[in-house]
């Protein structure tokens, strides 16, 4: 039985469709709503997930809220236009002189909103998926790649455990640390140690078969293939951000996403490897993906019936009510899809007191 | 099955200089389904053997290899490691360093997911592999979370995941506590006796293995020949064995018992003519002022306590050792006796003046500590140079001969300008002895020395204790190592969950208990012997007062 509610790649594809989300508008409406839906799905999740949900070392909303403060008051005392004058500071100031202006200080509080989303979002990804989970994601092609991750990973706490025993070593021999030369005694032994450490493991490696000499085989198409699908997402970015938004842009990032992915998945397949357990893609998984596949494409290409505009918020020189398309307000709802998946799950059961374990048994039987 | 036909190998060196072979001129043969026990004395060339049955040398190493070596009837040098992993799986020394993923059934599946095994037949052979070795429990732990002999479990499992039909060890219980030790060789048994997999090991340990072993190949080293054979001919021919041994050879029972339960059929004689001789018991020097002394220290990690109530004295002259088991707080007390541990109630003397607001450099100057690794310590160009910096951290002149006269002390002399971490275990060790020595501390603490060591090692550092004894140092000492505590301590500390249980003379102490009673005091169960100088010398006074 895996931990995983659900799969890598449907959490990456909501994580992608709360990016694009929340980059693309400044309507405070539709990032409420986002927002919104974003603290359902970490409420879930927690519920859920229980003791299985890595919490993040500080606390999001604790952040967010800091976040939000800073961004507003940054950008009132940085940004002077607005009609709705709250306070005036002395011209003599240096950058802050001026007019406060209730605009201004609303524009920094949506930015900050907008941070606040890309922290709660991350949150959750990290808080649902281990690390290993996220190494296997990297594309099969690049297997040695994802080794060389994996080991990273383990290689980490062992490097600053290891810093800690050093630290201890040199402090009974009566070494203080002074200035910069004095971390020498600290860093050799951490590398030469951190060295040794590489070549056993090397060796450990060998002993096992693994060899990744004979693995790869990179053919040019393949490599072509990557390069144009970058090129073309890539350039879909750059053309986006320099015009407004063309069909040209949207083809481009549509293009060269496909290129990218077909080019990888074929390299992948002459890779002689194989994968222990990958996560099964289920149902529900299909559920995230078209939600965020929803999001995405209404926020992003232009659908007959959506009214796109409205994403465009800003409120200089005076405050206006925002806008609201109901269609793309309805679109959100797709971010809601991991709240329905992991319900679908069901909460988690007390532990059931087990005297014998017969009638679970003829319950599998019976599934 | 292990075939070695006129095998010599050196290490490939960069001088034109021809070097002493490691091996020279081997001729071995191993059999199929055979448990091999390979021991000898550290730089004897027991890694290399065990690397060349896969390949590892000299495809890792380099090197020039000459003669015949078929294993499986596969020649490994032609064969590669890699497709060698499928016949030999190798299990190595550090069980920090061999792990590549992060979870135990991962890691497991890492050789198979390389061979490209299908993913419905990978399932299966994790299954029966974290069965093989008991795993199954701890299927989804981060392997950072698992203790010593769980995590050499592991290794052996994730050696065994490509069903190698030989497993190869080397040294595999050297980082590890005895009970940890002892879970990884019971687990060996198993696979040997029940399913059939032939085992290489290389272990100092020899007493927990001799019953389940085939056959023992001694390694003289410096090129000699080897001798092979059942354990009982080849430990009747060497010098290294467990104290049964020793006392049986000494003593010239025939056939050499290799289990306790074979000596107490021997020891009956022996006991039946001591029956009225009660031994007198041992003095024990009391009265001196003690040089460190430490009351009612509390140690806690958060919410955790480690240590409390721990009270402790060590008088000049005296050898005193800890016993435990793991995570009953005997490192963190060592810690806390030089500071390196905030301390949170209770005060540490030493010399009747107390530690309070001393640094850990200030403190060091008096009580030389030395951690588990002495790798940490060591990080000079040369030997003399560790001792050097150590005078100079403390800010001491070194005066004429001193750096000189403990080089020598140490049998480091001759050694004074190499690198030290080119040496060997054992002189690693006595480097790092030295650099915590130079300041001439009055008190010496511990921290399980002789993991690691050969018998050699472990007899010079025994050497050097006793030395430090005459000269009146108080010593501390962290050891799992029943025999060297029974032969050295003057006084044993039992530690169970942060606080000291017993405290009392080692022949009192090390009878009882299954995890610390000396093999000598097992067999003797009615006298207060503890080594096979104890037995030996009452022995020899028994018969004369019987003439």
């Amino acid at each position: 039985m895996t931990s995983l509610r659900l799969h890598p790649v449907a959490w990456v594809s909501w994580l992608l469709a709360i990016l694009i989300g929340v980059t693309t508008t400044r309507n405070p409406l539709y990032l409420g709503l986002i927002l919104l839906w974003l603290a359902a799905v970490m409420v879930t999740a927690r519920l859920v997930l229980g003791q299985h949900f890595t919490r993040p070392p500080l606390s999001p909303w604790r952040w967010g809220s800091v976040m939000i403060l800073s961004t507003a008051l940054f950008n009132a005392l940085n940004v002077h236009v607005g009609t709705h004058s709250l306070l005036h500071l002395p011209a003599w100031l240096p950058l802050f002189g001026g007019p406060i202006t209730l605009e201004a200080l609303l524009y920094g509080a949506l930015n900050g909103l907008v941070l606040l989303a890309l922290l709660l979002a991350f949150g959750v990804v990290n808080g649902v998926l281990p690390v290993w989970a996220l190494v296997g994601l990297i594309p099969r092609a690049y297997y040695p790649v994802a080794v060389v991750v994996a080991i990273a990973v383990t290689f980490a706490p062992v490097t600053v455990r290891r810093l800690q025993q050093i630290q201890e070593a040199q402090a009974i021999r009566g070494h203080q640390v002074r200035g910069l030369r004095c971390w020498l005694p600290l860093l050799l032994p951490l590398l030469t140690g951190g060295l040794e450490h590489a070549f056993q493991l090397a060796e450990a490696m060998m002993a096992r078969g693994f060899a990744s000499q004979a693995a790869v085989v990179y053919t040019l198409p393949t490599q072509v293939m990557v390069l144009l699908g970058l090129v073309g997402v890539l350039g879909g970015l750059l053309v986006q951000m320099l015009t407004v938004r063309t069909l040209l842009s949207m083809g481009l990032l549509v293009g060269g996403s496909a290129v990218l992915i077909a080019a990888l998945w074929g390299a992948g397949r002459s890779q002689p490897h194989t994968r222990y357990r990958p996560a099964p893609w289920r149902g529900r998984d299909w559920l995230v993906l078209c939600g965020a596949l929803l999001v995405i494409v209404c926020f992003l290409l232009p659908v007959p019936g959506v009214d796109r505009v409205s994403l465009f918020y800003y409120p200089y020189p005076t405050l206006t009510l925002p806008a609201f398309a109901i269609p793309l307000g309805l679109a959100t709802w797709g971010l809601l899809m991991p709240v329905l998946a992991l319900l679908l799950d069901g909460l988690p059961k007390p532990p059931a007191p087990r005297p014998n374990e017969r009638p679970t048994e003829m319950v599998e039987a019976r599934r | 099955m292990i075939t070695f036909d006129q095998v010599t190998y050196c290490y490939p060196t960069d001088t034109a200089t021809p070097t002493i072979p490691v091996l020279h001129k081997l001729n071995l043969h191993f059999h199929a389904g055979e448990f091999t026990l390979l021991v000898g004395p550290s730089g004897a060339g027991k890694s290399t053997l065990l690397r060349l049955l896969n390949g590892l040398v000299p495809h890792f190493s380099g090197g020039t290899l000459t003669g015949k070596l078929r294993v499986n009837g596969l020649d490994p040098v032609l064969a590669t490691p890699r497709v060698m992993s499928r016949h030999v799986g190798f299990v190595f020394q550090d069980p920090e360093a061999q792990f590549v993923m992060e979870r135990v059934e991962e890691e497991i599946a890492f050789a198979l997911e390389n061979a490209a095994t299908p993913a419905q037949a990978m399932r299966l052979r994790v299954e029966e592999t974290l069965d093989l070795l008991d795993l199954a429990a701890l299927r989804q732990r981060p392997i950072a979370t698992l203790s010593g002999g769980e995590r050499q479990r592991v290794a052996i499992a994730a050696a065994l995941a490509l069903r190698p039909t030989i497993l190869v060890l080397d040294e595999p219980t050297s980082q590890l506590d005895p009970q940890s030790a002892e879970e990884v060789l019971q687990a060996l048994v198993r696979l040997n006796q029940d399913h059939g997999l032939t085992v290489v090991l290389a272990e100092h340990r020899l007493e927990r293995v001799l019953p389940f072993v085939d056959r023992v190949v001694y390694l003289p080293g410096k090129g000699g020949a080897p001798i092979s054979g059942t354990p009982r001919d080849v430990l009747a021919a060497i010098d290294l064995g467990p104290p049964l041994v020793q006392l049986a050879k000494a003593l010239g029972w025939h056939p050499l018992p290799l289990t306790v339960k074979e000596g107490l059929s021997f020891n009956r004689q022996i006991v039946a003519s001591l029956a009225d001789h009660p031994v007198p018991p041992a003095v024990v020097t009391q009265g001196k002022p003690p040089l460190l002394q430490a009351r009612n220290l509390e140690v806690a990690y958060g919410a955790q306590r480690i240590l409390h109530g721990v009270n402790l004295a060590l008088a000049p002259g005296e050898i005193v050792a800890l016993l435990g088991r793991n995570g009953a707080g005997k490192s963190t007390l060592l810690k806390s006796l030089v500071s390196l541990v905030r301390v949170a109630r209770g005060a540490v003397t030493i010399h009747g003046r107390t530690t309070q607001g001393l640094s850990v450099a200030e403190i060091c100057r008096q009580v030389a500590y030395l951690p588990q690794d002495p790798n940490a310590l060591l990080f000079a160009d040369t030997v003399r140079e560790e001792l050097l910096i150590t005078l100079r951290n403390h800010g001491l002149h070194p005066a004429l001969g001193v750096v000189e006269t403990l080089l020598t002390q140490l049998g480091l002399a001759d050694k004074a300008e190499c690198y030290p971490r080119d040496l060997s275990v054992g002189e690693r060790q006595r480097v790092a002895l030295a650099a915590i020595l130079v300041t001439k501390p009055a008190v010496i603490l511990l921290d399980e020395p002789t993991r690691g060591l050969d018998y050699l090692a472990k007899v010079q550092l025994m050497a050097l204790l006793k030395m430090w004894r005459m000269e009146g140092k108080a010593m501390l000492l962290v050891s799992h190592d029943v025999e060297l505590v029974a032969a050295l301590a003057d006084r044993v500390l039992l530690m169970s969950q942060g606080e000291i249980i017993a405290d009392g003379p080692p022949a009192d102490l090390l009878r009882a208990s299954p995890l610390f009673a000396a093999q000598i005091a097992r067999l003797f169960p009615h006298t207060s012997w503890l080594t096979v100088e104890d037995v030996l010398a009452n022995v020899g006074r028994g018969k004369e007062e019987a003439v």
